[in-house]
Formats: C-alpha cells, sequence, structure tokens
C-alpha cells in the first residue's frame, strides 16, 4: 500500500475512528485501527464487536493495499502532525509514515487478522434521510432517558418505531420517559437502538446542514453522514409499552416561563442535595403562583416562587436532577407542565403547537 | 445429534485459531439445522455474521467434511438468546414498566441496578407450596400466620420471625408464601435469600465498590431471609440490614426471617435488630408429632406412587423422631431399596433396612447417664439432683431429669422416683406432667431439654 493524503483529513478521520477502537477487549486487533485503499479513497475503520465505524477520505493512490495499525499511536502522531501532505507506505507489516521533517514506522499486524466489517442489504431496508439538525435534537431529548442500569438492556437504548405514521424515538429508565416524533413514516420499524451507537453518531455529526441517512434491518441500524459509515447491532428484546403510561388528563396545569422555570428548579435544587434532589412544587390558582420548596437539614431550606398561570391547584414532589435535565432539552420559551396529585407521573412539554416532544418524570414519596 | 457435531467441529478449530479468536467468535454458535440444503449455523452478532462468512467458511466446510458432512451450502442466522432475533412489534405486559414507574420505588431518586424480572421470582424453589405441606399441631400456627401473610402480604405480622430447629420446614414455609404470592399476584417481586447470601453480597459491595447494593433488597415487595442466625456478630452487615429492614417496613413492605433460635437467643444480634424481628409475629415451628410424622410420611409415599401400610409408617414414625428431612430420607432409602431389590416396602424390609438410620433409644443409655447430663447441663451435682433441697434451681432440673427417664426409658414412676432418691411416686408423676406442659409453653424448658436429649445421643 502506498499512497498520499492531507494531513487535516487524515487527523480527523482517526480521531473519529478512534474512539470506537477499544483496549478492552480479547482479541487485541480490535484496538487496531484499519487502513485500506478503496479506489481513489482511504478507508479508515475501528470496530469494538457492536459498532463498526468506517470513514472515507480523499488519497492520491499509488499502489492498493491495507494494515492495521494501533489507534492510540496512530491518532495521536498524525494529530501532531503540521498540516500539509503526509505519505503512507506499508512494507512487511509496517507502516511508514512521512510528513516533511517528520517520518516514523509504526509497526502494525496484516489486514486479514481485522474483522470483516458488517454490511447492510439496502434493498431489504427500510431507510430515512434526516435532516442533521432534527436528528441531533431528537436523540438529545430522547437519549438523557435512557437507562444504564446494564441489567435490563431493552432499556439502555433508544426505541425507534413507527406509530400512527411516524417514526418516533422513546427512552425510559423507569423513573422518566420522553418521547419525539422524528419524520413521518409508511414503514413498520421497532429497534432499540444502543445509546452508545448513538453518542457516536452525534460526535460524528460535523457541520449543520447535512442529512443522516438511516437504514434499518432486522438485527442492525447503519448511520452515514457524508462519508462516514456507523454500523450498530439493536438491542435485543422488547421495549416495555410506554404509552399507557402517559397520563390522559391531567388536574393542575401550569403554564410558566422556561428561564424562569429553569432558575427557581436550579435554586430549589441546591437545598436538594441531601434528600435525593427532592423539591416540593405547590401550585396555587386562586393566587396564581407556583412556589417551590426544598429542605436541607444541615444548610437550611429555600422558597422560591412565581407567578403563572394556573389551572387547578396541586402539589407534587419531583427530583430536580430530572426536572432540570427535562428543561434543558425542551424546545420553545414557554413550558407546559401538568400533572394529578402526588402519585400520577407529570408531563413537561412546550406549550408550541406544533412541539412533538413531551417528557415524563415519576413523582417521588413525600 | 446437531449439538456433537457441532461440539466436535469447535474442538477442532479451537486447536487451529488463536485462543483469544476461538472466545470471540466461536463461543455462543450452535449448529442449528442439517438438511439436504445444507447446514445452518448460529452466530450471536452481525459481526460474527459477517466474520464466519467471510473469513471462517471454508475452513469449517472443511472440518465439516472431515465429520462425514459435505453440506452444499452453508448459512449463518443470528440468533440470540436462543431466539431469533426480531425487535417484536407486539409489546411485553404493561405491568413490567408500569411497576417500575410505582412512586414507591423512586424513593432513591438515583438510578438503580435492579432487575425486576429475576427479582421477581428470585430464589423461589417452585417445589414448596402450602399444598404439599403437611400440617399438625406443631406448626398449624405457623402454618396460618404463612397463610394469612401470603394472602395480605405487608399487612399482617410483620416481620413474620420463624424458627426452631433444623429439618422441621421452615424453608418449606417461607418458599410457599412467597410462590403463593407470586402466583397471586405476579407483578410482586419476591426475593428469597439467605442471610449468608447478604453477608457476601455486602462484603463483596465494600470490597469492590459494587454500586446499587443497598438498593437491590430495597426495591422488592416481599424480602424473605432464611437463617437469620449467620447474620449474628457481623456488626456492619447488621447495620446494613437494619437499614434495609427499615426501609422496607416504613414502605409496608412483607419481611419473613427465619432462624433456629428466637431472637432473644441468638447471642451477638444487636439489640435494634433485635426489638424489630421481635415487632412482628414470632412462631416456633416444633417437632412434629407422631401422627403429623405419619401424615407425612403416607404423603411423600403417595406421591412416589407408593402405598406404605400402617404398620410400616409407624415404624418409621416411631423411629425417626428428630427432623423432618431425616424422615424423607430414610423414607426414600426405604423405597429405593425395595424397589432395587423388587420387594415391597413392608415392616420387615423397613427394620432391616433401618438398623443404620435408626437414632433413638439406643439401648446403652442409662438412667444413670440421664441423671448425669442432665446434671451437668445444669451445671449441679449429681448429689444435688438425687438430694433433698427443694431450691427451685434444683427443683426443674431433677423434675427434667425425671421427665426424660419417662420419655427416654420408659421407666415406671416408683422406679423413676427410685433413680431420683424419693419415696413417693406421686412427685415424679408430678414432676413429668409438669414438663410435658411446660415444654409446650416454654420455649426455654423446650430448649434445655432438646439440648440434653441431643448430648444424651451423640
Amino acid at each position: 500500500m502506498e499512497l498520499t493524503v492531507t494531513q487535516e483529513n487524515l487527523a480527523r478521520a482517526l480521531t473519529a475512528v478512534g474512539r470506537v477502537a477499544s483496549t478492552k477487549t480479547q482479541l487485541p486487533i480490535l484496538s487496531n485501527i484499519l487502513l485500506r485503499t478503496d479506489k481513489n479513497r482511504l478507508l479508515i475503520a475501528a470496530t469494538n464487536l457492536e459498532i463498526a465505524t468506517t470513514q472515507y477520505i480523499g488519497a492520491k493512490v499509488v499502489k492498493p493495499g491495507a494494515i492495521t495499525i494501533p489507534a492510540r499511536l496512530v491518532s495521536e502522531f498524525i494529530s501532531n502532525l503540521p498540516s500539509g501532505s503526509v505519505d503512507l507506505k506499508v512494507t512487511n507489516d509496517n507502516l511508514h509514515i512521512k510528513s516533511g521533517n517528520y517520518s516514523s514506522i509504526i509497526n502494525g499486524v496484516i489486514a486479514d487478522d481485522f474483522p470483516e466489517l458488517p454490511t447492510i442489504n439496502e434493498s431489504s431496508s427500510i431507510r430515512y434521510s434526516v435532516k442533521t439538525e432534527d436528528f441531533k435534537q431528537a436523540v438529545s431529548q430522547t437519549i438523557i432517558t435512557a437507562s444504564n442500569d446494564s441489567t435490563r438492556p431493552v432499556l439502555t437504548g433508544v426505541y425507534w418505531h413507527s406509530h400512527e405514521g411516524q417514526l418516533v424515538l422513546a427512552a425510559t429508565d423507569g423513573y422518566r420517559l420522553s418521547e419525539r416524533q422524528l419524520v413521518a413514516t409508511t414503514s413498520e420499524v421497532s429497534a432499540i437502538i444502543p445509546t452508545q451507537t448513538l453518542q457516536e453518531v452525534m460526535r460524528t455529526i460535523t457541520d449543520d446542514g447535512e442529512e443522516v441517512d438511516i437504514l434499518f434491518d432486522e438485527t442492525q441500524v447503519r448511520f452515514r453522514i457524508n462519508e462516514a459509515e456507523i454500523i450498530s447491532r439493536l438491542i435485543d428484546g422488547n421495549f416495555p409499552d410506554y404509552r399507557q403510561l402517559i397520563p390522559k388528563k391531567s388536574d393542575t396545569s401550569i403554564t410558566i416561563a422556561k428561564p424562569e422555570f429553569v432558575r427557581i428548579v436550579k435554586i430549589a435544587g441546591l437545598f436538594a442535595r441531601e434528600s435525593g434532589g427532592s423539591i416540593n412544587l405547590t401550585a396555587d390558582e386562586d393566587n396564581k403562583n407556583l412556589s417551590i420548596h426544598s429542605i436541607a437539614s444541615q444548610l437550611g431550606e429555600n422558597t422560591s416562587e412565581a407567578t403563572v398561570v394556573v389551572k387547578g391547584s396541586g402539589q407534587i414532589t419531583l427530583n430536580s436532577r430530572y426536572l432540570t435535565e427535562a428543561l434543558s432539552v425542551i424546545e420553545g420559551d414557554e413550558i407546559e407542565f401538568s400533572f394529578s396529585g402526588k402519585i400520577s407521573p407529570c408531563i413537561i412539554k412546550s406549550t408550541d403547537k406544533n412541539t412533538n416532544y413531551y417528557h415524563i418524570i415519576m413523582p417521588l414519596k413525600s | 445429534m446437531h449439538h456433537a457435531l457441532w461440539q466436535s467441529v469447535l474442538g477442532e478449530i479451537e486447536l487451529s485459531v488463536s485462543h483469544a479468536t476461538f472466545t470471540t467468535w466461536f463461543k455462543n454458535t450452535e449448529l442449528v439445522d442439517q438438511n439436504e440444503s445444507g447446514v445452518v449455523i448460529a452466530v450471536p452478532n452481525i459481526f460474527a455474521k459477517k466474520q464466519f462468512e467471510i473469513k471462517f467458511n471454508d475452513q469449517i466446510k472443511g472440518v465439516l467434511a472431515k465429520n462425514g458432512v459435505t453440506p452444499k451450502q452453508i448459512t449463518y442466522t443470528i440468533i440470540t438468546n436462543g431466539k431469533k432475533t426480531r425487535v417484536s412489534r407486539e409489546t411485553t405486559p404493561s405491568s413490567i414498566l408500569a411497576d417500575d414507574l410505582l412512586p414507591t420505588s423512586l424513593h432513591t431518586g438515583s438510578t438503580s441496578t435492579r432487575n425486576t424480572q429475576t427479582a421477581q421470582v428470585g430464589g423461589l424453589n417452585p417445589r414448596y407450596t402450602f399444598d404439599n405441606f403437611i400440617v399438625g399441631s406443631s406448626n398449624d400456627l405457623a402454618y396460618t400466620a404463612s397463610q394469612a401473610i401470603a394472602a395480605n402480604p405487608g399487612v399482617k405480622y410483620n416481620p413474620l420471625y420463624l424458627y426452631g430447629g433444623v429439618g422441621l420446614g421452615k424453608t418449606h414455609l417461607m418458599q410457599a408464601i412467597g410462590n403463593e404470592i407470586v402466583k397471586n399476584q405476579p407483578d410482586t417481586r419476591v426475593v428469597y435469600i439467605s442471610s449468608e447470601t447478604f453477608v457476601n453480597e455486602f462484603l463483596d459491595h465494600i470490597r469492590f465498590k459494587k454500586k446499587g447494593f443497598s438498593d437491590k433488597y430495597r426495591n422488592v415487595d416481599v424480602l424473605i431471609v432464611d437463617d437469620m442466625q449467620f447474620i449474628a456478630g457481623k456488626e456492619k452487615t447488621q447495620e446494613e440490614f437494619f437499614h434495609t429492614f427499615n426501609h422496607l417496613h416504613q414502605n409496608n413492605k412483607q419481611i419473613i426471617i427465619s432462624s433456629d433460635k428466637p431472637p432473644k437467643s441468638i447471642p451477638t444480634l444487636t439489640e435494634r435488630l433485635r426489638s424489630r424481628f421481635e415487632m412482628g409475629m414470632t412462631i416456633d415451628v416444633q417437632m412434629p408429632d407422631f401422627e403429623t410424622r405419619c401424615a407425612i410420611l403416607k404423603a411423600k409415599a403417595s406421591l412416589s406412587g407408593v402405598e406404605l401400610g400402617q404398620e410400616t409408617v409407624e415404624y418409621l414414625a416411631n423411629n425417626i423422631k428428630t427432623n423432618v428431612r431425616e424422615l424423607e430420607g430414610a423414607l426414600n432409602q426405604l423405597l429405593a431399596y425395595a424397589e432395587m431389590r423388587g420387594i415391597s416396602p413392608d415392616i420387615s424390609t423397613a427394620e432391616g433396612l433401618l438398623g443404620n438410620v435408626r437414632h433413638s433409644r439406643p439401648q446403652h443409655i442409662t438412667s444413670k447417664q440421664i441423671i448425669e447430663r442432665t446434671a451437668k447441663h445444669f451445671q449441679l451435682q449429681v448429689d444435688e439432683v438425687c438430694g433433698s433441697k427443694r431450691d427451685k434451681h434444683i427443683v426443674v432440673p431433677r423434675q427434667i431429669a425425671m421427665y426424660l427417664l419417662r420419655s427416654e426409658l420408659h421407666l415406671s414412676f416408683p422406679k423413676i422416683a427410685g433413680e431420683l432418691g424419693r419415696k413417693d411416686h406421686t412427685t415424679a408423676i408430678h414432676s413429668v406432667e409438669k414438663i410435658e406442659k411446660a415444654i409446650k409453653l416454654d420455649f426455654l424448658i423446650r430448649e434445655q431439654v432438646a439440648s440434653i436429649r441431643e448430648k444424651l445421643y451423640a
């Protein structure tokens, strides 16, 4: 293999791919990155056998070939080089890298030992093209409520499924839940994508304005953003039927400006650290008032109030961290916050009529 | 068939590839189908599928050929956990998540590591049910209380504390409660553990700084802890258990505990745990009486499809008195022996066979030994026991000695009186009756009698 690429492209691709190469594996070659010529491009790939990520960069190929090299060393070396062109050449199992005054030889392993990268059959799969902006928003809105409890694998991913003509993303950790509609769909989809995969895709997305191409088949999913490709396995299992948990109506409903809500929740949260984030919200219809109360037995206590529109008085105790996180991903300037008594879940969403996202939090027992 | 073939293929491949390669790719694979058109091999994921298709296909073909199988084609299919993968459209019963979102389970406010599905039947053995528990006067209180709890967990008798010697059915009862609750309300999270498991997990938690320990047992609806005595002396574990106990009790979750002693008699149990164990219902499970032992034997025999004669049953019940487990053992031995020899399990077979199982009343015990043992147990001199002093601390041991002479050696009352230097046999009658009564009412006396008896036959 002999070729020339630019340092910028190579450094970017190696960093993106290198995150997936893992050192904690039985198979030592998985901590390597695969470099392989593909016509007049260079393919750079890594896998941890759950995710495989691939980047293509333009190259001037003199002689085709392939090699694998230790991920950390090569990406750190390349990113420290000055910009300009980089010559790569393989002799035996070594990769010679030369750029201006810098040259090094890195011991590699032959590419035949590297696991085959999975492919997806495009004709038999379901395809979506989603605007990067929408994709990023939808994923970040749902991923925060996914569980990291590995004993319940189905909850450690985001559930992508079709429902009433929409592709819907949902995630829950058993204490909170979020749901977001992404695009219209005519196909039937039902797939649980691991959070790690989605985080990887989010990191891979560089500029806005691109599209994310998503391809589902029975057991895997592929994301393609320009020249980058991420293929991942799906989580096996059934996602719980969460829709029945969504309250149909609520006794208390509050409309409040988001910045104000964020502020009083954050302040109340300061005094709730020792009680597991527990803050008490009281809505008073007559005084058009929302008051949040929290007590830290050692430190003191806090009551914050805001003038709001209230329909039906009520009280609820929530975890301030969950509430803060929910508010941080809801778009719009005004929030509709509704609940029924102290034990049913509360719903938080934007008052924007076009909103396609809602967030549910279970109350704490007070 | 398929399995054996695949094992031999794997065996051969293991020799030709590196260990890491083998464990990474070939673990969790299986040959699932073999027919005219070829063989189908199950692999765990897409990565393995691709790898097999491209890298290992020729090798597998070669090894299969060596084993006499030359398939036209090898197909690889992804199978996880023995099921064909498909994220199915239909969803699971609502209960799992609905249950999860119960506010009470939320109290910690942090993510916890619990596994509802396994916890639901955690540690329960479905063999133990109320149906196959045999009730007699020795255990009917425990049985009734257990049934009340199974019907309404957390409402009555919380905690339930069962104690008694080995092999008397404590575990059976506790498991039966758990099984009954799960049967009636499948969503209930029932966890059965031995206190030893609790101790070990707690130690792991400290040693490896594992997270989620405190949540693990606080998110259950029914916690059953067997052999609580092993927690004695383990200060930190007791403290942890104390908090778990409080948390569950406050949330009206049922707690069931068993031990070989009442809380009072576990020496190194901290005061606060002791008082908590005693705040619910404390019941002792006693040795089954003769009739119950007979009933147990008959029930067990009919479970094995054998009808035992009344004589045989009585013979067994008479000879094995100490615990139910031994009783079952003797019965099983008898049945197996009879079946192997092709003879009927009647009394003569039992007599011939049980020579080595019978424990009760060996001939070599003498009245002298009984008196000595009793005296020793109460740290008295034989002279004192047989003497004429009527201090309370001597009278009770004297009466116990009389009781034992009667129950173990079946001596006549005048003889008993004579052994202890009494002239009047009515004293002996009175003493024996008094102890018989006391055994039923007073745990302390019962313990003492049992312990002396145990030492006699040791």
